[in-house]
């Protein structure tokens, strides 16, 4: 029963606080924070600046650690991992998807995806397969070799959203993934996201955008640090990405 | 992964292809005049060394001391001198003369040439050999007979008399003060390098040798003896016994005498020209040393600039030692680049150097992998700040950076 559990639960915050120490005072980031999400959920965390949902991103991102408590990924405890640890954990486990695409302005789209793949030490021609195919993925198969500053926002972000699959990771972590895009492409990566959680992928997306957070099945709301709703959401959305939801959700069971 | 560093480091480095170009300047003129002071130093060496086998290597010069304020005439040398030294030590020495020199003027018709005699025993072809192209060497005869015989250079001859074939021509000139006629028996021909009659002090007048016989100063005397040793002797005990022989023989303390060996003034010549070598490349690693310091300095510019990709980097899981790597590596192809550029601007001098002075001068294949693996390590030495700095960037600092 408990393995079954752990295999389902793909995060587990357990009693998780965050204190930032300035020297002078001590500010508290998160309070005691308990929070489970379940492999191939589609959660939106949601909240004003300064909620603490950053700081959240932060620590399930693994670029931070909690100050108390537990946080299991994949059923690692990394709340006491050394930043070495920390790397290989992000490089295996996490997708990063970030507001301002993060890409690395002088290497190519098929470049910026192979990142991931060659701190994982995969060879060569194994990183520049795959990359080619989850840039084909995302419908990028023919501007591969363009550089960022010669793609579009959405395309940027289409190939940030490919690099962050690169290796595999079960969780995509999308740090208000549509706010550096207007309307169309918005819902272009939002389309991209469904499809990605309809294929198994768990997705967890920090926003502050309702029209946003509407794409998810679960949203999650902070203020000051606290969490204060934590409700299941029926996506609601034009054109194609219903149907894409319509016919997977029979295959998903409970969303 | 080694490969995609290096070709992550090229990348970085031709963006900012000036800034490359300056920042490596230091180390392209620290390793450039490296390679040059070492290859020149190296091509200097040889060419002493090339020329004191030709002077003779074992060779020894005698006269009495210049130091002592109570020298009389008979502490010189005389003729029977010479022949005792050579009766005694003559399983040993393969030539023995008084290394004479003269300067005077030869005159035929209208001709005036200054000329330089050497006075020579008629065994010198043995110990500096030269090519007679017409008429004949000297001969114990002319030696013995105090004959005013002369064999000249081919250029002088041409000089004196406007032909090359100048055997059985007279000129007349004045030595120690007396004037006489002197006839041509033979003509020789001597190639020399350019560096070989710089060093050697061919004057543009005209050279030839006469029987030292006729060159006693002062009086009957010699100032000097010079000795060429056989080569198979050992020359340090046999110059020893011949320096007490001669005290003995001049009722001389040995040590009034003074004596100067070729092996001895080229260990000299070597030993200077290896300090002078190891203070300029004193100077170059100074250079090197600047050049390095402005690699680091590049480097944290660099670093800070790329605050934001070092955090991207390591949101997608590169490790401490991933990043270190990598800007080690910049830092370290930057530097042999440099390096690089630098042995090829070095030896573009050497090169020149050499067709100067009319010699194949060589850079040595360990001068340059020594030249391309310091430089790389001056890069790696001098990028281990700025690297460590960027691996221990904060992710969410770096990536919040703009």
């Amino acid at each position: 029963m408990k393995e079954e559990q752990l295999a389902e639960e793909l995060i587990c915050l357990e009693d998780m606080a965050k204190i930032y120490d300035t020297g002078a005072l001590k500010v508290l980031g998160l309070k005691r924070v308990n929070l489970t999400i379940r492999r191939g959920e589609f959660v939106a965390i949601m909240g004003q600046s300064g909620s603490g949902k950053s700081t959240l991103m932060n620590i399930l991102g693994c670029l931070d650690r909690p100050s108390l408590g537990h946080y299991y990924l994949d059923g690692v405890d990394v709340a006491g991992m050394s930043s070495d640890e920390l790397s290989l954990i992000r490089n295996k486990k996490i997708g990063f998807v970030f507001q301002s695409f993060n890409l690395i302005s002088r290497m190519s789209a098929l470049k910026n995806v192979e990142l991931p793949m060659t701190y994982a030490r995969i060879s060569r021609k194994a990183r520049e397969e795959r990359a080619e195919e989850l840039l084909k993925r995302v419908g990028l198969g023919k501007r591969i070799h363009h550089q960022p500053n010669e793609l579009s926002g959405g395309q940027r972000q289409r190939v940030a959203i490919a690099r962050a699959l690169a290796n595999n990771p079960p969780l995509l972590l999308a740090d208000e993934p549509t706010g550096n895009l207007d309307t169309a492409a918005s819902l272009e990566i939002m389309e991209l996201f469904t499809k990605l959680h309809a294929e198994g992928t768990t997705v967890v997306l920090v926003t502050h955008e309702e029209e946003i957070a509407a794409y998810t099945r679960r949203i999650i709301r902070f203020r000051d640090g606290e969490i204060i709703s934590d409700q299941p959401n029926e996506p609601h959305r034009p054109g194609i990405a219903a149907q894409v939801e319509k016919n997977t959700d029979f295959m998903e069971g409970e969303g | 992964m080694l490969i995609e560093n290096m070709k992550m480091a090229f990348s970085a480095i031709r963006i900012n292809k000036m800034r490359s170009f300056l920042t490596m300047l230091g180390i392209i003129i620290g390793i450039g005049s490296v390679i040059s002071i070492v290859s020149i130093g190296d091509t200097m060496r040889t060419m002493f060394a090339d020329l004191y086998k030709e002077v003779g290597l074992t060779q020894a010069y005698i006269s009495i001391g210049y130091w002592l304020d109570d020298v009389r005439q008979s502490d010189y040398f005389t003729l029977d001198d010479l022949e005792r030294v050579k009766e005694v030590f003559g399983d040993e020495i393969a030539y023995i003369d008084s290394q004479s020199y003269v300067s005077a003027d030869a005159l035929y018709g209208r001709a005036k040439v200054k000329f330089d005699f050497q006075g020579i025993d008629y065994n010198y072809q043995d110990v500096q050999p030269v090519n007679i192209i017409y008429g004949r060497y000297l001969n114990e005869g002319d030696v013995k007979g105090r004959r005013k015989n002369v064999v000249m250079d081919v250029k002088s001859a041409l000089q004196l008399f406007g032909v090359e074939n100048a055997v059985g021509r007279t000129f007349r000139t004045t030595i120690y003060g007396s004037t006489d006629e002197y006839t041509v028996v033979g003509v020789y021909k001597k190639d020399l390098s350019p560096f070989q009659a710089m060093m050697m002090g061919q004057s543009d007048g005209g050279s030839a040798f006469i029987p030292y016989t006729l060159l006693t100063w002062p009086n009957d005397y010699f100032y000097a003896m010079r000795v060429y040793a056989k080569d198979d002797v050992n020359l340090d005990d046999f110059f020893g016994r011949l320096k007490v022989f001669i005290g003995r023989l001049k009722m001389r303390d040995a040590e009034d005498y003074y004596m100067a060996t070729a092996v001895e003034e080229m260990g000299m010549m070597d030993s200077m020209m290896g300090g002078l070598s190891a203070a300029v490349g004193g100077i170059a690693a100074i250079s090197l040393l600047v050049g390095g310091i402005g690699i680091m300095n590049i480097m944290l510019v660099s670093v800070t600039e790329r605050t934001r990709e070092i955090g991207i980097r390591k949101s997608l899981g590169a490790r401490t030692k991933d990043i270190m790597i990598q800007f080690l590596t910049e830092s370290a192809l930057l530097s042999a680049c440099g390096g690089m550029i630098g042995i090829l601007l070095g030896s573009g001098l050497v090169s020149a150097v050499g067709a100067v002075l009319g010699v194949t001068a060589v850079v040595r294949p360990s001068v340059v992998l020594l030249a391309v693996g310091f430089s790389a390590l001056v890069g790696i030495f001098f990028g281990m700040y700025p690297a460590s700095k960027a691996a221990k960037k904060d992710p969410i600092e770096a990536l919040r950076y703009e």
